[in-house]
């Protein structure tokens, strides 16, 4: 899955807070773009070795890089940070709040590579924006469907439209559940392949239920009927009955999504139906699976080994 | 809805041209007149996909005045959904 490659100003703008970024030069060429999540210390390339440079990622002078930089004369100074800038970095960053040499402010000018300042440590700075980054550039996607939390289970119901997503949403938050989104639900795939869901801002904690209109949940419900983001571990298709659902729950169908594979089952929707308790157990269910529980599975095994002990006269 | 005879999706492009974009109102109109046909039809802007059987969809476009936004609808009424639904957003939603 190719990662999503995010400029220098959306770094900025979500580490403004978080990270503490500011901008110390080369304000106009934030549209620089970051290929990569992890960040490089320019250690070896300031004293003229290249062979492997990370030219794609972050450079961050820390203290040590400046402290070397600090003790060169300043001709050689320039020279050596102007290899460093020609190779077409994303960006620079400075941390510590060290104030930048003059040296770095020109070739940001001169190069077209804006340079960052942040007043964090260097080691906690790496760990953050690492963090950041893999956020910012994971794969997303906008699905159809409804998500939950039950139990500590994310659950996205799907299916099509007035099948009765929402009002099986309902009925779960009314039982104490909590709702991430309703109808349209975001998806990130983390570079771990897992896969959280959340609610489009605009959107975010408000439900349409045919012949009611929007509902706002936490004002209805509380706080506790709502969650920000969850980890999915089930999607759960409402379907017209066909007659050919699995009958035994040991086939595990699955569906992928931003190529990680999810659980799927498919529920078939009839009137009278408590969709809500169904949902329900099929959450709990799936949390006994991911323990290593599998009723399906273990009532088959002692079928057949029965089975195939009477068969051989035991 | 692979019984449809006619499976193939058509698209039209379309401009947002009421006073306030697709807010709820809106919303709601295109969802009430796409509820009337059994094609599958989808509004796509910036990338983004949504049913347009879904107001919560609609209202996550961010289909603001003077935006562009592709109707897409596959099925056998598909052709007949587009009309109606170009037709809505020619009346601007019946808005000022």
């Amino acid at each position: 899955m190719k990662m999503r490659e995010i400029t220098v100003q959306r770094l900025l703008d979500q580490g403004a807070d978080s990270l503490k970024l500011k901008v110390l030069a080369g304000e106009d060429y934030l549209s620089r773009k970051v290929q990569e999540t992890a960040m490089n210390r320019p250690g070896l390339a300031l004293t003229g070795f290249f062979t492997y440079f990370a030219h794609q990622r972050l450079q961050i002078f820390g203290l040590a890089e400046l402290t070397y930089l600090k003790n060169l004369e300043p001709a050689e100074r320039r020279s050596r940070l102007e290899a460093v800038f020609k190779q077409q970095i994303p960006g620079v960053v400075l941390t510590r709040k060290r104030r930048a040499i003059p040296e770095i402010l020109e070739l940001a000018a001169a190069y077209q590579v804006p340079v960052l300042c942040t007043s964090m440590v260097t080691m906690d700075f790496v760990n953050a924006c690492t963090v950041m980054l893999d956020e910012l550039t994971a794969p997303t996607k906008r699905v159809q469907g409804t998500t939950l939390e039950l139990m500590g289970i994310g659950v996205l119901l799907r299916g099509d439209p007035g099948i009765g997503k929402s009002e099986t949403a309902l009925a779960l938050i009314e039982r104490g559940y909590s709702l991430v989104s309703d109808d349209v639900t975001e998806m990130r795939r983390t570079s771990q392949g897992r896969l959280f869901c959340w609610a489009n801002d605009m959107t975010r904690y408000h439900m349409e239920i045919r012949g009611l209109g929007i509902i706002h949940v936490p004002s209805l419900f509380g706080v506790s009927a709502i969650r920000r983001q969850t980890e999915l571990d089930l999607v759960i298709d409402l379907t017209m009955p066909t007659g050919e659902e699995d009958r035994t729950g040991v086939l595990q169908e699955t569906v992928d999504i931003l190529g990680v594979s999810v659980p799927l089952i498919m529920l078939p929707v009839r009137s009278g139906r408590d969709m809500a308790n169904i949902v329900e157990v099929a959450a709990l269910n799936q949390k006994l699976k991911e323990l290593g529980h599998d009723a399906a599975k273990e009532l088959d095994d002692k079928i057949i080994s029965r089975l195939n002990g009477v068969g051989r006269g035991q | 809805m692979e019984l449809d005879v006619g499976n193939k999706s058509i698209s039209r492009k379309l401009k947002v041209e009421n006073e306030y974009g697709i807010h709820a109102r809106p919303a709601a109109l295109i969802v009430k007149e796409a509820a009337r046909y059994t094609a599958d039809i989808y509004l796509e802007k910036d990338g983004n996909r949504v049913s347009c059987k879904s107001i919560m969809g609609l209202m996550t476009i961010e289909g603001f005045p003077g935006s562009w936004v592709t109707l897409i609808a596959t099925g056998s009424d598909a052709a007949d959904a587009l009309d109606s639904l170009e037709a809505l957003f020619v009346a601007k939603f019946h808005e000022a």
